[in-house]
Order: structure tokens, then sequence, then C-alpha cells
């Protein structure tokens, strides 16, 4: 292939990628996918990718010397490992194909692989909890909202991590509180079908690394009805009863109703 | 295969998640690597080392440090390096040791491990890496170099260091002027775009098998994740996948630190065998090595990584 062409293609591919990053970052959707320390070296790769790109495909007819001789072998800093064509498509085919099948969101099956199901005993880490404030009585009236119902505004971080912590269960077992995440359905001991689960995620680095962090709902009744995954905020009374030898964190739900997705999808390292 | 739409999704989300957090880093590395390629003269390198053998074998080992090289670039660097005359055991220690023990690799190995002990795997790779190059240059430099290189080289590297001192003479060493005015901006943003994109093509194999693995879709996800839990077989396991994935030094951690099944050594062990053998590293590697070599290197390396993986997780565990 003629050397012109062959920067062609790599450029159109690497301005490509240029754009996609940027078009992320710009919408905002970058969100879903990094944490934060992350999304500001996005754009600075996006445009560095489009300066490179640009400088290339501005130049590409243009001979270039780089001044030192090859020690005998051809002279050519360009020919890279792989055919241009096949790197071309290597480059551009999947992440095409990953953008127009993104929904920003994992579908349940791969929510389960994520711990959406697990105990919190068997999901909790030495991240999430380095990831939380110390909590005793006092901050829990101190430190949290309270809703004009009475109920104590929490974080699901909060709810999920308190069932490996006998203090923390004994401080917020009992209490009424308020929490906000995504609805979803309970397939574990939900023979009366009177649950369901509400999960956030949390993302250490990226999305691919992120974990489900849930709590069980039980309504004591047939649940009301709520798109799978949407955003919903639930108040009642906390719990952590033993249920099949594992402790479990249980809202007996008073009052649910739909929410406004907060600023940030998942939960993030401190 | 076909993928379900679900599939799809959970693919493509894992599959951005991981390409974005990556390619700021990669460029970082092919950009240096293309102005290293076309600024530094040969001779340049030499000038860094010892004259005493074993001690240019250690500073060898650090030279990644000045010259931030990932490890497609590094075997041209090599190769012409050996013509030109710098003994076999330094050349094999840089190649081996620069694509990890340099500051970019350092930051993204880092970046990728926040909050997972990011300082402890960062260093841990970087001393494990260094001495490993070390170790296997202080070997070479004890064989015949009939048995590391190849006769091709071999022979041009005599005929190369015949023809150094009479360009010495000409106060001229290895840096030939074409007559052309050189044009070194264009020729580096070039070459590191050539290297952008070689990297990038293996990045987005490896990011895309990352992915479906990561979301379950690949076939023998679950069979994988078993071998997770055995100690000795979890680093023999991401050995070889760092081997198959050929990923480039300074995005791979980026890969290593989703793989949240696999233990903290399994995935050092991924960190340091990667950069110095894979697939394309092998093909690589045969343009200057024996392939004799190159097997004894691949097993030893294997063999000896894996071992002391596993044994500074159990002494790192260990500690208070």
């Amino acid at each position: 292939m003629r050397a012109p062409l062959r920067r062609l293609l790599s450029c159109v591919a690497v301005l490509f990628w240029s754009g996609v990053l940027l078009y992320f970052y710009a919408s905002g959707r970058i969100n879903s996918y990094l944490a934060q320390d992350f999304r500001l070296i996005v754009f600075a790769g996006g445009l560095g990718l489009g300066v490179l790109g640009m400088f290339n495909l501005l130049t590409a007819w243009q001979k270039a010397d780089c001044g030192h001789d090859h020690g005998g072998e051809s002279h050519d800093h360009e020919t890279g490992d792989v055919h241009p064509l096949v790197a071309f498509l290597v480059m551009l085919v999947p992440v095409v194909l990953s953008v127009a099948w993104t929904k920003d969101q994992y579908s349940s099956a791969t929510l389960s692989r994520k711990g959406l199901y697990d105990t919190p005993a068997e999901g909790a880490s030495p991240i999430f909890a380095a990831s939380m404030p110390p909590l005793t009585r006092e901050m829990i009236e101190k430190g949290h909202g309270r809703t004009e119902d009475g109920f104590y505004e929490f974080s699901l971080m909060e709810l999920f991590l308190a069932t490996g912590d006998r203090e923390l269960q004994s401080a917020i077992g009992g209490m009424k509180v308020q929490t906000t995440g995504r609805w979803v359905e309970e397939k574990n001991n939900n023979k009366a079908g009177t649950r369901k689960r509400l999960y956030r995620l949390f993302m250490t680095c990226c999305v691919a690394d992120s974990r489900a962090i849930p709590i069980v709902l039980e309504f004591g009744k047939t649940p009301p009805h709520f798109e799978e995954n949407a955003w919903v905020r639930v108040s009642g009374t906390m719990g952590f009863p033993l249920e099949k030898g594992l402790l479990q964190p249980v809202l007996v739900v008073d009052h649910a109703e739909a929410a406004e997705a907060p600023e940030e999808d998942s939960f993030m390292r401190k | 295969m076909r993928m379900s739409p679900d599939s799809q999704q959970d693919f493509a989300l894992a599959f951005l998640g991981i390409l974005f957090e990556g390619v700021p880093f990669i460029l970082l590395g092919t950009l240096a690597s293309g102005f290293i390629d076309v600024f530094l003269p040969p001779g340049m390198m030499e000038r860094f080392l010892p004259k005493n053998r074993i001690a240019a074998v250690f500073m060898a080992g650090l030279l990644g440090a000045v010259f931030p090289v990932c490890e497609c670039a590094v075997v041209p660097v090599i190769r012409r390096l050996v013509k030109k005359g710098l003994p076999v055991s330094c050349a094999l220690t840089y190649m081996l040791a620069a694509p990890i023990v340099n500051p970019i690799t350092a930051l993204s190995t880092w970046k990728a491990f926040q909050g997972q002990q990011e300082w402890m795997m960062t260093s841990s790779r970087l001393l494990l890496g260094y001495f490993m190059a070390v170790g296997v240059g202080l070997i070479a430099a004890r064989m015949p170099l009939s048995s590391i290189l190849k006769p091709k080289v071999l022979s041009a590297g005599d005929a190369e260091a015949k023809s150094h001192e009479h360009q010495h003479g000409d106060g001229c060493c290895g840096h030939v002027h074409t007559g052309e005015k050189p044009d070194r901006l264009l020729a580096s943003l070039r070459s590191g775009m050539k290297d952008f994109v070689d990297v990038g093509v293996y990045f987005t194999i490896g990011v895309a098998m990352t992915a479906m693995f990561n979301t379950g879709i690949a076939p023998g996800a679950q069979w994988l994740d078993g071998l997770a839990k055995n100690p000795t077989i979890a680093p023999a396991a991401l050995m070889a996948l760092a081997f198959i994935l050929s990923l480039c030094s300074t995005s791979d951690a980026f890969i290593a630190a989703t793989l949240d099944k696999f233990p903290w050594g399994a995935k050092l062990a991924f960190l340091t065998f990667g950069p110095m053998m894979d697939v394309k590293l092998l093909f690589l590697y045969q343009t200057v090595l024996k392939k004799r070599f190159i097997l004894a290197l691949a097993v030893g390396l294997f063999l000896a990584i894996g071992a002391l993986s596993m044994l500074w997780q159990n002494l790192a565990v260990s500690l208070p």
C-alpha cells in the first residue's frame, strides 16, 4: 500500500477514536464509564489524538527525513506490524459496534455476575470499607438528614456495609430510613413474590471493575410496578434478619416512588 | 457466536470503559516512543553504561527510566544497537526491562490500581521486572553470542563494529546525513502515529477479549473464574492470557485491574510476564534472537515470574 494512503487510514482511525472520546466526555456519558479522576484524562487524550490525527492528515503527502541512518535497514519509521487495512478495521469496527450497542448500563445477567445477588458478607471488601467514613450512633443522628416524615436519609452503601458490622447493625437496625437506588427483581427467598432488590454500582476505576451494592426490599404484599433498572426512592424500617444462615440487609418498605437519577450513577472510591 | 441484545449491551459497556481508561496512556507512551525513535542518535545509549560488564547490565535495566520505550518499539531499537556493538547482555536487559521500568508504565499501573494497593502493585511490578531482566542479562553475559543471536545479526554486528571505528574517525558516529533537510518533528509524529495504531490494534483485541470474559459472554469465562481460586494455577493462567493478548505495557494494567476474581500475585505475574513475552514479541524476537534461546527465555521467565509472584504474594500477605 502506498505511504499516503496508509497514513490516511491511520489518521481516520485516530481521528475517529478522538471523536468518540471527546463526544463521551462532552455529553457527560463518560460518567457511566469511568471514575471521576479519569474523566479529564480522557478529555486530554481525545484532544491529543485529534491533534496527532489532524497533523498527520494535513502532512500526509509531505516527505519527511529523520536525519539519521538505520544501520543498513530500510529507512522507515512508519511501516507497522499489521496490514494498514486490517489495523483500520480492527480499530474501527469494535468501537463503532460498541457505541451503537451501549445503553450505558449492564443487563441483569451481568449485574448478577457482578454481585447483585451475592450476600453482603461475600461482596464486601476492604475497598468498600475504605471508601466509607467512620460511623457511630451519634454520627448517624448528626450526619444524616431527616425527611418531613421522620426517615433518616442513608446511602445504599451504608445500609449494605452495615450487614457486615455488628455495631452498625445494632445502631441502624429498626431505624426508619430512606434511600435511593435502581430497582430490579429479587431472585432469592422470594416465593411469596413480595420482595424486590435495590442496588447501585461501586466503581474503582472503570465500569468493568464495578461491583453491585444491593439491599432487599420487603413489601409484605405485591410490590408496586417500576421499570427494571429505574431509579426508585424507598422509605421504611431497616433490619438485618438471618436468612438461610446469612445476614441480609432488608428494608421493610412503607413507601416507594420514582426518583431522579443522581448526579453520579455509581459510588466511587474516595 | 451470535450475541443477544443483552450481551451486546454488556460487552459494549465494559469494552468502552476499559478502552477509554487506557487510550490516553497509550497515546502518551507512543508519542514518547516516536520522539525517541527519531531524535535519539545511535550511540547515545551506550554513553550511559559503565565499562564494567556486570555494572553495565545493572545499569541497562534502568535505562528505560531515561528512554521509555514499549515492548513493540524496543525490539527494533535493540536490533540496531546490537548491530552497532552494544553488549548483548546489556541489550537483552534493556529489552526486557524498558517496557516495565519506565515512568509511563509506572504511572499507568499506579493509576489503574487506584484503590487496589496501587503503590504495592506499582513498586512490585517495577522491582520484579527489573530483577528478572537483570537476571537474564547476567546469564546472557556468560553465554556465547552464537547461542543467542541469529547468524545474520551476529555477522552484521561484526561488520558494523569494524566500520564503527571508521565513523568515529570521521567524527560522525552513525549519523549519516542524506542531503535533505531533516524534518524530525514530522517524522517523529508519523512514527508516533504508527506506534499508536500498532498498539491500538492489539489493545482493541485485548480489550474485546477482556470485556467478553469480564461480562461472562466468552465461552470459558466461568472456567477462567474457577482457575482464579487456585493459588498455583491462577498466575499461570494469567501469564498465558498475557501471552495471548499481547498487550502494550503502557495499558495492560487497565486490563489486569479489572480481573477482580484473580489474586494480587496472579495480576503481578500478568503485568511482568506480558511485556517480556507474548505472541507478537515471539515474532519480533525472531528478528534478533535464535529460536532455541527464545524458547528457553520463555520457559525461564514463565517459571521464575510465576514462582516469584506467588512467593511475593505470600510474603506481602504475612506482612503486618
